[in-house]
């Protein structure tokens, strides 16, 4: 697939078919993201392939509840993670991304770029599940501290985000975006 | 650019020509950073767009010099950004992402990581560096500059941030790959350590 194409047709899927998913799909979608670039070369991502069932539910249980019409209820992205037959879930390692050499941060943003390097690679990851006719939808809203227990991380790493892998069982809805005009300034910010 | 191809042949540049990008090539790029995804939707990205020599100039001399054992020396990114036509500069809308939905944008943040504003700006800027090396463009990433800086030079207001900025123009030199781990190094099955 087109990457421009892939870019703009990528959807963020919330319902799966249990079709399964071969393990060399899977290492196609890390090794897409194994390519992203990352501060220094340090490549602070871990990836942690789950099928699981057992240690998906309890992932699963683990995401933020939402609130509608005054009622909490379970995130679509729970069900998700259940029902598709691969959950990939993404870690860091600490006090690598935005590190000088001697171990001091470099910039004020500190040790959170981290979070930046992992998305670069999560970006690739679900344009290549993507390409692959595979649907992806990027999880945060979760307990971090709980996923790491479930998937025994030590120390020095921290669970950043995840995605269920499964065949789409629906065509995904475009989430409007904002007009470029609005988030595109020429030189100077407000310009 | 088939995508896959793309993902695995794109390298960070940072030398260039001082040949001309034109604006149509800078849209599909931003246009491609519109197209990630991010938390609820919220899209606190927002880009700046430098062509001005004298303000690349000011944006290149905040970049983070780079200690030798024995000296000083410039960051290579402050040359890229000299002499490339144009620099996109990817800020962020504080309190949007992480946070709860509500009315004025909720502000309480609901993971322990606080603002996800660094992790969706990068998704923005993969496809961004994805879309331009499809275009025969290059990019390097910096992060590595004083943004309170930056900000001052490009008039960014308050409640948000200047996160990176990338040189686009055409690459003088075919850049390297650097090692990667190997898989099998970075990926386990179910749980840790397994």
């Amino acid at each position: 697939m087109d990457v421009l194409e892939a870019i703009k047709s990528r959807r963020s899927i919330r319902h799966y078919k249990a079709d399964p998913v071969d393990d060399e799909a899977v290492n196609t979608v890390l090794e897409a993201a194994h390519w992203a670039p990352s501060w220094g070369n340090a490549q602070c991502w871990r990836f942690i392939v789950v099928r699981d069932l057992k240690i998906k539910g309890e992932v699963a249980d683990t995401l933020l509840k939402v609130k509608v019409d005054n009622e909490w209820v379970e995130n679509a992205a729970a069900r998700s993670v259940k029902h598709a037959p691969v959950l990939i879930v993404l870690c860091a390692e600490l006090g690598k991304a935005g590190f000088g050499s001697d171990g001091t941060p470099v910039t004020d943003k500190g040790d959170y770029w981290f979070m930046f390097d992992v998305a670069l690679a999560m970006e690739n990851l679900v344009l290549a599940a993507h390409s692959l006719g595979l649907g992806t939808v990027i999880v945060g809203g979760f307990d971090a501290g709980k996923v790491a227990q479930i998937l025994e991380v030590p120390a020095g790493f921290t669970v950043v985000t995840m995605t269920p892998l499964g065949f789409p069982d629906h065509k995904g809805q475009v989430s409007p975006r904002k007009e470029l005009s609005e988030v595109i300034y020429k030189t100077k910010y407000g310009k | 650019m088939e995508l896959y191809e793309a993902i695995k042949s794109r390298r960070s540049i940072r030398r260039y020509t001082s040949d001309p990008v034109d604006d149509k090539k800078v849209e599909a790029i931003l246009e491609a950073g519109r197209w990630a995804p991010s938390w609820a939707n919220t899209q606190c990205w927002r880009f700046i767009v430098i062509r001005d020599p004298e303000i690349k100039a000011k944006v290149a001399d905040t970049l983070t010099k780079i200690k030798l054992p024995d000296k000083v020396v410039d960051n290579p990114g402050a040359a890229a950004i000299k002499t490339v036509p144009v620099v996109i500069v990817v800020c962020a809308e504080i309190g949007k992402s992480g946070s709860k939905p509500g009315p004025g944008g909720g502000g309480e943040y609901v993971t322990d990581k606080g603002d996800w504003f660094m992790f969706d700006t990068a998704l923005a800027v993969q496809n961004m560096v994805l879309a331009a090396h499809a275009l025969g463009l290059g990019t390097v990433i910096i992060g590595a500059f004083d943004a309170v800086q930056a900000e001052k030079v490009l008039g960014v207001p308050e409640g948000y941030r200047v996160v990176i900025l990338f040189p686009v123009g055409v690459p003088a030199q075919e850049g390297k790959a650097p090692l990667r781990k190997e898989l099998s190094e970075i990926t386990v099955r179910d749980r840790w350590g397994k």
